[in-house]
């Protein structure tokens, strides 16, 4: 049992592998053309957004922070990266330079978090709370009402495929693989080290304040790929956009297994967590469940999984 | 050739404490030099100083002739400098072969983590320490997993890996026992062969002289001498470090009559690390707990507190039997206790002096609303008996220093005049002063009735304070010592068991 039990300690991730596969076989018996090309496709477009954005909370996560501010960062990448192709004209280069204003705005949103947080040491939950408001007041500024259609190219590509494979699908694995290089990267052991004792990674002689800036601008970065796919699947500028995915993104950190006091856990256990979540809309819409039953039962299971952490800690009462 | 470290003059201040008045060191290639004072002396601050943790105030530092002005540890490291932290730098979550290495990678050309490098580099330097380590202590494993004293093994891998040439080893023997000891000083003898300085801070004086070239001395923040261990000895030392303070550790006996109703009657209790321990507790006896540190000494008092379940046993109070769940029971029926872990047992942190006395009394009282200004004048009285600098009831309790805390602790219980007063090792980390105020108040609670159990992994105040000593060995009471044979030879030769 204590074998058991310190096994999944570590790899608490199964818990989540586990508990998507059943969601998958639920929905596979609902909706039984699941596995056909389209619904699949359909799916993955549906999700992305969210995985994106939870990868991104992870590495706040890990280093013993969060923002609260990623869905307000969605939303002020969308106006700015609509607002930049309009006014230069809609074409392909226009396009282009639009997804490069928008990553640099989710990049900057990070960086002012990070600043606040980590050199001015004010609060994570509190900061990243007002700076939520801060973008999305920036976002209204920007952009009051939604419109502004992006043009054609944008949104076909995003539908599209590539050598046969819908885009959604690279976007996913050049994600992954993006993941896959930053774990091998001495900075996410940093990241962790920073996470799990503050004191014992400044007494090694880590930059822990950079460290956790950077924690806050792959946030601001993800958050801004998740925007654009967002933008690529709404094809319109809208300065409320991504409001609900600040708050999915910590459940699927948590779901995925990540330690909200930092030091351990995995951005590919978040994108396990995103999808559970995901799952568990589609479950809910094909078993003939009122809609608004999602968010109760997404909230059930996030306090599930931070129940189970809790417990499979073991408890200390002092 | 100038010395590997020469440290003048140097000061320090953290707020209204002065840490250094007068730090100096000088530490010679290929020597290992002892630092040594009581605690709160200045030794840890003037080592966080010279590795970069810690800001100087004034004086100047010099490595191997070039002066030295870190502003963070990198400075020092970049300097050939590596501090071993008593409190330790390891990160649990990481593991082992990850903390060795943390911010010193081996990295492969595209930049990644070389893993195979990393966990053969860590396999070698752990390699020598496996037939000392115990068993658990793998590569793979989550600090968080380990024992004491593997932690501390992979502490001493960790600035080993870094291939100082100066490295501070600050209390790194406290968790290993006598075989790792030994095996860690073989190792410093190959450091000191290749030329590379060492500081060595142990409150373990045999190991200062045994492994130790020179000793310097430090008291109240000030260097007070230094000299070859050849050509002194530990009664010189021991005069050096304590200076006038001597006479404070050893106060007057108060003698008890011996035919009064026991206070506290403790049968067979055995918890995870008691093995039937059975012991009485006359009313104004201070009870001395002894034995080295870790042998059930804490688990019983946390036991009787509350605070960590007993799994069998009774406990009698004044004749009437206890059960004792949580602290609030305890706490109820007039039992206090105290910790030497202050900041995790005891303070309310960021509140005011005032609400951290007036905490226990909430409980004892079951008190629901209060005024303040009523209890305030209580609470100025306990806190006046204690001889305690304090700007007001009103200032955070931060603004204290730990000695001063520890009194507020203290004053906290005496706001409830309990029967039975619990103390954990309540005296670590604070001054000689300060711990002189600390046990006049004791011995004053004790004259007053209050029966105390006493903790301390200083032999030193448990026989100048203890009607009576029972010595701890593997969770069982091993010896009882009283009257005569309250000696440290007698306690030394108990808490080792028959291997003294």
């Amino acid at each position: 049992m204590t074998g058991m039990s310190t096994f999944l300690r570590g790899h608490r991730w199964l818990v989540t592998l586990l508990a998507l596969l059943v969601l998958v076989v639920v929905n596979a018996v609902l909706q039984p053309n699941l596995f056909t090309g389209t619904v699949l496709k359909s799916n993955l477009t549906v999700f992305l957004p969210l995985v994106l954005v939870a990868i991104g909370q992870t590495y706040v996560v890990l280093a013993g922070d969060i923002d609260l501010s990623v869905g307000a960062i969605i939303a002020l990448v969308n106006v700015v990266t609509v607002t930049v192709i309009a006014a230069i004209g809609n074409g392909v280069g226009a396009v282009l330079l639009g997804l490069l204003a928008g990553v640099l705005t989710g990049m900057a949103c990070g960086l002012f978090n990070g600043f606040l947080v980590a050199v001015m040491r004010f609060q994570p939950i509190v900061t990243t709370f007002a700076t939520g408001i801060i973008f999305s007041g920036l976002a209204l500024r920007v952009l009051p009402t939604a419109g502004l259609p992006v043009p054609t190219p944008y949104w076909r590509t995003y539908a599209g495929s590539l050598l046969g494979l819908p885009v959604t699908l690279w976007i996913l694995a050049a994600t992954l693989l993006l993941v896959a290089l930053l774990s091998w990267r001495p900075f996410l052991t940093h990241l962790a080290a920073v996470g799990g004792s503050r004191t014992g990674a400044f007494q090694t002689g880590l930059p822990v304040a950079r460290i956790r800036i950077q924690g806050y601008v792959l946030a601001g970065l993800f958050s801004a790929f998740a925007s654009l796919c967002l933008t690529g699947e709404t094809a319109s500028g809208d300065p409320l956009m991504g409001r609900m995915l600040a708050l999915s993104s910590i459940s699927a950190v948590v779901l995925g297994g990540t330690a909200l006091a930092g030091g351990s856990g995995s951005a590919l256990g978040s994108v396990l967590g995103a999808l559970v979540l995901g799952m568990i809309g589609n479950v809910i819409f094909f078993a003939g469940l009122p809609f608004e039953y999602q968010t109760l039962v997404q909230g059930l299971i996030t306090l599930a999984a931070l129940a189970g952490g809790v417990l499979m800690a073991g408890r200390q009462r002092w | 050739m100038p010395p590997a470290l020469k440290a003048q003059g140097i000061t320090k201040r953290f707020d209204a404490v002065v840490a250094l008045s007068d730090g100096a060191l000088t530490v010679e290639r290929g020597e290992i030099h002892a630092l040594l004072g009581a605690n709160g002396c200045g030794k840890s601050t003037l080592c966080k100083i010279i590795a970069g943790t810690v800001l100087r105030d004034g004086g100047s530092v010099e490595v191997d002739g070039a002066p030295l002005e870190p502003k963070r540890p990198a400075d020092a490291e970049a300097a050939g400098i590596a501090l071993f932290y008593q409190e330790l730098s390891l990160v649990p979550q990481l593991t082992v072969a990850e903390n060795i290495f943390l911010g010193h990678e081996p990295r492969t050309r595209a930049g990644f983590i070389d893993r195979r490098t990393l966990e053969d580099d860590a396999g070698r330097l752990l390699g020598p320490f496996k037939v000392v380590a115990g068993s658990g202590l793998d590569l793979h494993m989550p600090v968080a997993h380990l024992a004491p004293d593997q932690r501390q093994i992979v502490e001493i891998l960790k600035v080993l890996a870094r291939r100082p040439r100066l490295i501070i080893f600050d209390e790194a023997t406290a968790a290993l026992d006598r075989r790792q000891v030994e095996f860690f000083f073989r190792m410093l003898r190959e450091l000191k062969a290749q030329s590379i300085a060492m500081i060595f801070i142990s409150h373990r004086l045999d190991e200062v002289f045994e492994i130790c070239d020179r000793i310097t001395v430090m008291r109240n923040g000030a260097t007070v001498a230094t000299y070859p261990a050849a050509e002194t000895d530990v009664n010189r030392v021991v005069h050096a470090m304590v200076g006038a303070m001597t006479e404070h550790l050893h106060p007057p006996q108060v003698e008890r009559p011996a035919n009064e109703q026991p206070r506290l009657v403790v049968d067979r209790a055995r918890g995870r690390r008691l093995r039937d321990v059975s012991l009485t507790l006359r009313p104004g006896e201070i009870l001395g707990l002894g034995g080295l540190q870790g042998q059930g000494q804490s688990a019983l008092l946390r036991g009787l507190f509350g605070a960590d379940s007993l799994d069998s046993g009774r406990v009698n109070l004044d004749g009437a039997s206890l059960r004792l769940r949580k602290p609030a029971d305890a706490v109820h029926h007039g039992i206090a206790y105290v910790s030497g872990d202050r900041g995790r047992d005891a303070a309310l942190h960021g509140r005011s002096i005032f609400e951290n006395i007036a905490a226990a009394s909430f409980i004892r009282e079951r008190r629901f609303l209060v005024w303040p200004s009523r209890l305030a004048e209580r609470f100025r009285q306990a806190a006046a008996a204690l001889n305690t600098k304090y700007v007001g009831l009103e200032a955070p309790i931060g603004s204290l220093s730990g000695g001063n805390q520890q009194k507020i602790f203290i004053a906290r219980w005496l706001a409830t005049r309990p029967a039975v007063l619990l103390l954990d090792d309540p005296t670590k980390g604070i001054d000689l002063a300060a711990k002189a105020d600390f046990f006049d108040l004791v011995q004053h609670l004790a004259a007053e009735g209050t029966s105390i159990l006493f903790y301390s992994s200083e032999d030193a105040e448990l026989l100048g304070l203890c009607n009576r000593i029972l010595v701890f060995n593997g969770g069982t009471i091993a010896a009882e010592l009283s009257g005569s044979t309250m000696t440290a030879l007698h306690l030394t030769r108990a808490a080792y068991g028959d291997a003294a």
